[in-house]
């Protein structure tokens, strides 16, 4: 009964300390290389929005562009800018080589609110392909800015948009350890909890609502769930040995996990109430990095059953015999299904290094999408068009996305210390539904 | 007093009734007393059966345990002689040193039990030859005293999967703790962990630095310090 208020106090102390340096955790993300053809979209500034410090333009603009697949238009000279359809002169944004043109204003409510309002235009039709109004509080600008980006990169690619969403990852500060939780560009990073002993495998429920992951904090390897609702946490597995590699089922209902209580690393299935353990697999080699497919048919995971670490698939309930999936190399791991069920993410070590890489199902085909020495971690975008991913440079541990096609680049880097471990967020419930 | 006289009544009254019911009582008795007779014998049946079994199980079990021991001895005698094969080298524990209190022992200069590392290869988790005296001196001294526990941590270096390697640290503490198992000792006083990647010793991204990183550490949790 002594140790535990002064766990409590720690507790609160790493809280009070973080609110000091939440500020300086944010990422920058920069574009490295770009599509093959992109998209030419002409964004001008809204009506209003400079009275405010978070301009709404700049956030849609920023989006598209780092992308990757827009090419960003002249914002012309013309002024006013055209806020309504009325207002457009087409003949001048013809000119100007606009072909898609999105205007828009923010307009101050009482008591904190504020009206945005954005259009989408073809010039070349001189009607209108997008329109919305959103009334919010000035705290959901940031959201309501990447729903619009949303909506143009839907309607401009046929693709899902992703900037609305939230991803989460683990930085290390000498021996701080902290996950943390941002929206997808790496603003508004939210601190979730830290502790001395590595934080590593956070994965998001489908919903959003929970992250499972591992922590060392008690001197071994337990999975973890906390709920980003009400901010409490519950013991998932702490079973003799280790306890790792959390992966939800697509429903929710389940999580696959690695335990050793039985002698060597196996793959089990639990409740996310922590009832109902089941196992799945029975080696006496390694199986681990679970990983369920879309429809929640089957389970692609990694074991060395062949003497080297390798990609197998086997039925989510664990019946039948397991398929070899790869067979390029000494080295594959960490296996991650594509939203669409047609390919799958892993990791692929090749002359030394460990990059990203992708296997298309139907042809066995496999390509490699990134260079670096030490590449980590792989995490689709919900989408499946970007994958997130750790590396490294000089040394310190960054982040890195690559679109699937291994075209377009781009880098997130904090200020100080190392970065790992990400997972990108699913798609908001409500834009699940639009789909 | 009325109540006292209705009990004192009452009391009278249901005795009445017991003696009248005790006469069909004895006739009844009787013939419960033969049939618990024939039970009786039929019980005595069965123990006899029961025992002559347990007996034979018995007999089974004393041949299988003689087998099992005489086993053990073929194994434990393989294994002594594969010990006596090995050249101790000077820091080995002494026999009559192994009574006394192993604290100091673990500390005894020029002792193997000072060396608490095992190193591996690249992906590997079997023992070389080189740490086989490191891991039989401390065999013996958990032997020499059975209260005395140890937790085996086994770790990577940080290339590859973090959770491959925490599954590959795990096999590297096992494999410790069944070349002690095999040895002799308890599992009970053998814990095995794992930190994977987590917790490397050396910094560098050359193989200088990994080689360092993929061991298993040899803790002694109570040891002062």
């Amino acid at each position: 009964m002594l140790g535990r208020p002064s766990f409590v106090a720690s507790v609160v102390f790493a809280l009070f300390l973080h609110a000091q340096e939440a500020a300086h955790a944010q990422l920058n993300i920069d574009l490295i290389g770009g599509g093959a053809r992109q998209i030419p979209v002409t964004i001008l500034p809204f009506a209003g929005e400079e009275r405010f410090t978070q301009r709404a333009s700049q956030i849609v603009s920023a989006d598209l562009q780092r992308s990757g697949m827009f090419r960003l238009g002249s914002v012309g000279s013309v002024r006013p800018l055209p806020a309504e359809p009325s207002e457009i002169n087409y003949r001048y944004w013809k000119n100007e080589g606009a072909e898609m043109l999105v205007i828009g204003s923010v307009i101050e409510k009482a008591d904190g609110h504020a009206e945005v309002r954005f259009r989408m235009m073809d010039v070349g039709k001189q009607s209108q392909i997008l329109g919305f109004s959103y009334t919010i509080t000035m705290s959901q600008l940031r959201v309501t800015a990447h729903k619009i980006a949303d909506l143009i990169y839907e309607k401009l690619t046929g693709d899902i948009g992703v900037f609305a969403t939230k991803i989460c990852f683990v930085t290390k500060n000498v021996d701080r350890f902290e996950l943390q939780v941002s929206d997808a560009d790496g603003y508004n990073p939210e601190f979730i909890l830290a502790h001395r002993e590595p934080i590593i495998s956070p994965q998001w429920s489908p919903d959003g609502t929970r992250i499972a992951y591992v922590s060392f904090e008690r001197k071994k390897p337990i999975v973890f769930m906390h709920n980003l609702l009400d901010g409490t946490r519950m013991v998932l597995a702490n079973f003799e040995g280790s306890n790792s590699a959390p992966a939800w089922s697509p429903d929710g209902k389940k999580l696959a996990l690695v335990l050793t209580k039985d002698g060597s690393s196996n793959i089990y299935t639990i409740n996310p109430d922590a009832s109902g353990l089941a196992r799945l697999t029975e080696t006496e080699s390694i199986d681990t990095e679970p990983n369920f497919s879309g429809d929640g048919r089957h389970i692609l995971f990694t074991s060395d059953r062949a003497g080297s670490p390798q990609i197998y698939r086997m039925r989510a309930d664990g019946e039948g015999e397991a398929e070899r999936m790869t067979f390029e190399g000494s080295y594959n791991v960490t296996p991650r299904h594509s939203p669409d069920g047609k390919s799958f993410i892993f990791i692929h070590r090749n002359e030394g290094r460990f990059n990203v890489a992708v296997l298309e199902l139907a042809s066995r085909q496999m390509q490699i999408l990134t260079a670096g020495r030490l590449d980590q971690s792989p995490s689709l975008a919900p989408n499946g068009k970007m994958i997130l991913y750790a590396t490294e440079v000089k040394g310190r541990g960054i982040l890195a996305a690559v679109s699937s096609d291994g075209r377009i680049k781009q880098r997130f880097t904090a200020q100080s210390g190392d970065i790992r471990e990400p997972a990108w967020g699913p798609l908001l419930n409500n834009r699940r539904k639009e789909q | 007093m009325r109540n006292v006289l209705y009990v004192v009544f009452l009391v009278f009254f249901l005795a009445g009734c017991a003696s009248q019911g005790g006469k069909s009582a004895d006739i009844e008795q009787r013939d419960l007393f033969d049939q618990q007779q024939a039970q009786r014998q039929q019980e005595a049946a069965r123990q006899q059966e029961a025992e002559r079994q347990s007996q034979v199980m018995r007999e089974q079990e004393e041949l299988k345990r003689q087998l099992e021991e005489q086993q053990q001895r073929q194994q434990s005698q393989a294994q002594q002689e594969q010990a006596i094969v090995r050249p101790l080298s000077d820091g080995a524990v002494g026999e009559s040193q192994l009574k006394s209190d192993p604290w100091s022992q673990l500390k005894e200069t020029g002792s193997l039990l000072l060396k608490r590392s095992i190193y591996y290869e690249y992906d590997r988790y079997d023992i070389q030859e080189e740490y086989v005296p490191v891991i039989e001196a401390h065999a013996k001294i958990l032997m020499a005293h059975p209260d005395l526990k140890i937790v085996v941590q086994g770790n990577c270096d940080d290339r590859g999967s973090r959770e491959y390697n925490l599954a590959l640290g795990h096999r590297r503490a096992e494999s410790v703790k069944r070349a002690m198992a095999l040895l002799g000792v308890n599992d009970k006083q053998i814990e095995s962990v794992s930190f994977g990647a987590e917790k490397p010793v050396a910094f560098g991204q050359d193989e200088e630095s990994w080689a360092k990183n993929r061991r298993s550490d040899i803790v002694y949790p109570k040891e002062p310090q």
